[in-house]
């Protein structure tokens, strides 16, 4: 046996010790502060001043619109970067040669070294006025708008997110074991009912990692409606900004990131029962 | 790049008569003169090494080598900033925001960063109120000079004879028409706000800034700009509500889509409108006849500002009349130092996108100090924008 | 299949292009091609705010992917070897570390901090002997403090499912030859979980270098350069940022490049 159980005690508490602590001053008091501000008031000037009263969450539904928005296009936004992610990540694990595999497995990851605020506002460029509208003018179709739209955004939202969605159904769907496929061809089955009887079944866990991840982080998205919503399209988390930013509302904003953060622990909770029922035993945990 | 003499590189023989000629102008001085040219340098090494003088040539005043400006979209002239930095070896950095909201609650949250800063006239005193601004010591901004100033435009700068600001430019907010795209002739906050709903559908922009997207839509009604009254603030968000689906966005940064031509109508500032007209003609300004907004912005230092020397070198350059002309000419909006309006070209003095006339004038409102800090007002924008 | 497979990357390297593109724009505007120059490399090199930008975010992404890396897989370790109860605590706070949104996490850190120091500043002041007692403010540190604590999560994470799959046999076969517990973990478990560990450090460095929204908060005066960016888009972007943006990511794929060409050296039966 190595080492005495108070040896043992001492390592195992030296080796937690340091996450512990990080964990508690940088997301326990954190978290612990923000709910006292929630139930403070807004200082004359702005800011914070204290108190306790729940006008602040008996406000929420004043940013109803913004609840619809995050909880509406968050899933569709998803829900897009799965139909475009799925067939990419299909080629690359079944059909693409192994050389080919490793190129363009380099390729979706490239991107994310590349600041996704300058690829954004690249977009910016493209749908804006000297872009697509412009090259569209030539051919006759005059004075479309795009910027600014909420397809603008769940453009913006599948381009951004679209390599986390790739990866995980990527990692799934290479572990699949062929002898499976090949069985099912052998027995007659057509090439439909193999794909969604095996290849779509097995890759389940890797869908629903790919999609709770873009959900959850879609939950707290400020970046693309910003640049691409032009303010007209707006999350909870732009919201939120605002709040801090302009209103200085800080007490207001606080009980909004409250309410965020339990809507993000029940999605995810969600997708993890949708997850579990999806690939039997197969239980996917995100965290 | 420029050459500074921190860097204490040689000048080129161009360089250096040009300097020289600027010396004799008298439109630098003699320390940096020698400065620029890097004989400061050599002199004070020489100096130092003969004995002659006690300490280096600059070590009167430690400017640093970096400074930030917090200040409004396309407000200044680069040049200004870079001949800044040629002089004085401090590069400057441009901070941009959209409203006073914006850069209050940056210096609320501490650590903004700033050495400078550009409030508009109603927010001084509560600057003053919160203690996050510093009186100025006016004998650092030896090129400012009160009596010239057109005291209907700087008054707000001075708190109890105690000056906190000096001003930049004064200037009005109307709204912007590409009248190629919208040929209808406008002359009013209604006018303005129903083509909105209509022509304008999808290509209307208004300021993400709640003193003048809700006092223009208070307006429409006829009510004060400057309204705290709940009955008429209601009405106007309201409005504001019902606009919203048919704006193409909200954002006080209208410039850049109005001249890609995705935005046809915009709220606007004087400079901005004064800007877009210069370049492209079709673009007009229109004042609403049923008034709005008239403004003065100043120059103001933040307590907690990192460079403060260099925060009052940078304030008393765009101080200098022969600065403050040139930046007048790139801005666009007209100046409340006389000696500056002697310095500028007949056709500035005469463009009426500066200078309205009266009859539009007179019913426009300087914004309240109440309207910045009003809880309402702020929820009331903040409602508008996530709707 | 295949002209989809195209398209899709057509879409992901179109605006990647425009970037690179517009870097070499010789007017001044990023949303104007007026003609071809370098000149903004230079000019992006020498403007000592990008620069400083630069080196901060390298600095930050280093210093807390680096801590990341150390404190998540000493947790991964030590959560090995604790009761469950312990485990599912600590599970909870590094599950909730990943998925609460990066918005709140800088906005609930700003207003923890703001509060901290406005209460250890003056407490400094009074006990401090000198003239200039030190004061707490947001910066470097908070920065570097509110990025680790995602990163560190997902190192452990990682860390994790590695030690999962583990080969015990070995671990049990080196303390029966009396291998002392540290020499067991040197040579048989650091080189297993060494991978998982630097794809840690490789992610947690990449979502340092790219956080905007956290940094936006919790930076103070400090700037990165997703914030130097992003108010460089309210100012107007010149090509300097394309410039900039350009070299990160050339610097970025000669070392994925480099990073490939010696696992394939070291592994040749790979």
């Amino acid at each position: 046996m190595p080492g005495s159980p108070l040896r043992r005690k001492l390592l195992t508490t030296l080796l937690l010790a340091p996450a512990g602590a990080w964990l508690i001053v940088f997301l326990v008091l954190p978290f612990i502060a923000i709910i006292i501000f929630s139930v403070g008031e807004r200082a004359p000037e702005g800011g914070y001043q204290a108190a306790l009263t729940l006008t602040q969450y008996a406000n929420l539904p004043a940013r109803a619109a913004a609840f619809w928005n995050t909880l509406i296009l968050a899933p569709v936004g998803a829900f897009a970067c799965l139909l475009v992610a799925y067939p990419v990540a299909y080629y690359l694990a079944l059909k693409a040669s192994q050389r080919w595999r490793l190129i363009l497995l380099a390729l979706i990851v490239i991107p994310f070294w590349t600041s996704l605020l300058m690829r954004t506002y690249a977009w910016m460029y493209i749908l804006g006025g000297r872009g697509i509208p412009t090259l569209l003018a030539y051919v006759g179709i005059e004075d479309l708008r795009l910027i600014n739209t909420p397809g603008a955004v769940l453009l913006g939202i599948v381009y951004g997110y679209l390599p986390l969605m790739i990866l995980p159904i990527y990692v799934s769907l290479e572990r699949l074991d062929r002898r499976l496929l090949e069985a099912s061809a052998d027995l007659g089955a057509k090439p439909v009912s193999t794909f969604f009887g095996i290849t779509f079944r097995l890759s389940l866990p890797g869908v629903t990692t790919g999609f709770s991840l873009v959900m959850i982080l879609l939950l707290g998205e400020y970046l693309i409606p910003t640049m691409l919503g032009g303010g007209k399209v707006f999350f909870l988390g732009n919201a939120l900004v605002d709040l801090f930013l302009q209103s200085r509302n800080w007490p207001f904003g606080s009980a909004i990131a409250v309410t965020l953060v339990l809507v993000s622990v029940v999605v995810l909770i969600i997708a993890n029962r949708v997850s579990s029922r999806f690939s039997g035993a197969r239980q996917v945990d995100l965290i | 790049m420029s050459k500074s003499y921190r860097d204490g590189l040689p000048v080129t023989s161009e360089e250096f008569v040009h300097q020289l000629m600027r010396l004799r102008r008298g439109s630098i001085g003699r320390r940096d003169f020698l400065g620029l040219t890097g004989l400061g340098i050599a002199t004070a090494v020489l100096g130092r090494e003969l004995g002659l003088a006690p300490t280096p040539a600059r070590a009167a005043e430690n400017l640093g080598d970096r400074m930030s400006i917090a200040t409004w979209p396309n407000y200044h002239d680069p040049a200004t900033f870079e001949n800044f930095t040629k002089d004085t070896g401090v590069a400057v950095e441009v901070n941009v925001f959209g409203s006073n909201e914006e850069m209050l609650a940056k210096l609320q949250a501490g650590g903004s960063g700033w050495s400078l800063f550009v409030p508009t006239n109603y927010t001084i005193s509560t600057y003053r109120k919160l203690d996050l601004i510093d009186q100025l010591d006016m004998a650092k901004l030896t090129n400012f000079d009160a009596k010239s100033e057109d005291a209907r435009f700087t008054a707000e700068g001075t708190i109890e004879g105690v000056v906190y600001a000096v001003p930049k430019n004064w200037g009005t907010t109307g709204f912007a028409v590409n009248t190629k795209k919208l040929t209808k002739p406008m002359t009013s906050w209604k006018e303005f706000w129903d083509t909105a709903m209509a022509e304008g559908d999808g290509r209307t922009m208004v300021h993400d800034y709640q003193l003048t997207t809700i006092g223009n839509a208070l307006k429409y009604f006829g009510f004060s700009f400057n309204s705290l009254k709940p009955d008429e603030l209601a009405k106007a968000e309201e409005l504001l509500i019902k606009v919203k689906p048919h704006l193409f966005a909200v954002s006080s940064d209208y410039q850049p889509a109005m001249r890609a031509g995705d935005a046809w109508m915009t709220m606007c500032w004087t400079n901005d409108g004064a800007q877009l007209h210069r370049d492209i003609p079709e673009i007009a300004y229109v004042l609403g006849k049923e008034g709005g907004e008239i403004w003065t912005d100043f120059y103001a230092i933040p307590k907690d500002a990192p460079n403060k020397p260099a925060g009052y070198a940078l304030l008393n350059h765009l101080m200098n009349p022969q600065v403050a002309v040139k930046e007048h000419i790139a801005n666009g909006a007209p100046c409340t130092d006389a000696r500056v309006n002697a310095l500028l070209p007949k056709e500035v003095l005469e463009n009426p996108i500066l200078y309205p006339a009266a009859e539009l004038l007179t019913p426009l409102e300087f914004g309240a100090a109440a309207t910045l800090t009003d809880p309402s007002r702020a929820e009331l924008m903040a409602r508008f924008k996530s709707a | 299949m295949r002209a989809f497979i195209a398209a899709v990357f057509a879409f992901l390297y179109l605006p990647i292009a425009l970037v690179v593109l517009f870097s070499f724009n010789a007017g001044r505007h990023a949303s104007e091609l007026t003609g071809l120059s370098t000149q903004w490399y230079g000019k992006a090199l020498s403007n000592p705010f990008l620069v400083e930008a630069l080196k901060n975010s390298l600095f930050i992404a280093t210093t807390s992917a680096f801590l990341a890396a150390v404190i998540g897989t000493a947790a991964a370790l030590g959560l090995a070897r604790v009761s469950p109860r312990i485990r599912a605590a600590f599970d909870a706070l590094l599950g909730a570390a990943i998925v609460v949104p990066g918005v709140v996490i800088g906005i609930s850190t700003l207003v923890a901090l703001v509060q901290l120091f406005d209460a250890v500043n003056p407490m400094l002041a009074s006990i401090w002997p000198g003239d200039a007692p030190p004061r707490l403010a947001l910066g470097y540190g908070s920065i570097i403090a509110a990025h680790g604590l995602f990163s560190m999560a997902l190192v452990s994470m990682i860390v994790r499912t590695r030690l999962g799959s583990l080969d015990r046999s070995l671990v049990e076969a080196s303390s029966d030859l009396y291998a002392t517990p540290f020499t067991t973990f040197r040579s048989i478990v650091l080189p297993q979980i060494m991978p998982a560990v630097l794809a840690g450090f490789l992610l947690a460095f990449t979502f340092s270098f790219d956080d905007f929204i956290i940094a936006f908060f919790v930076a103070g005066s400090q700037t990165t350069l997703p914030i130097y960016v992003f108010a460089s888009i309210r100012r107007g972007v010149t090509p300097e940022i394309n410039a900039i943006a350009t070299i990160v990511l050339c610097a970025s794929v000669f070392m994925v490049l480099l990073a490939q060409l010696l696992l394939r050296k070291r592994t040749p039966s790979h």
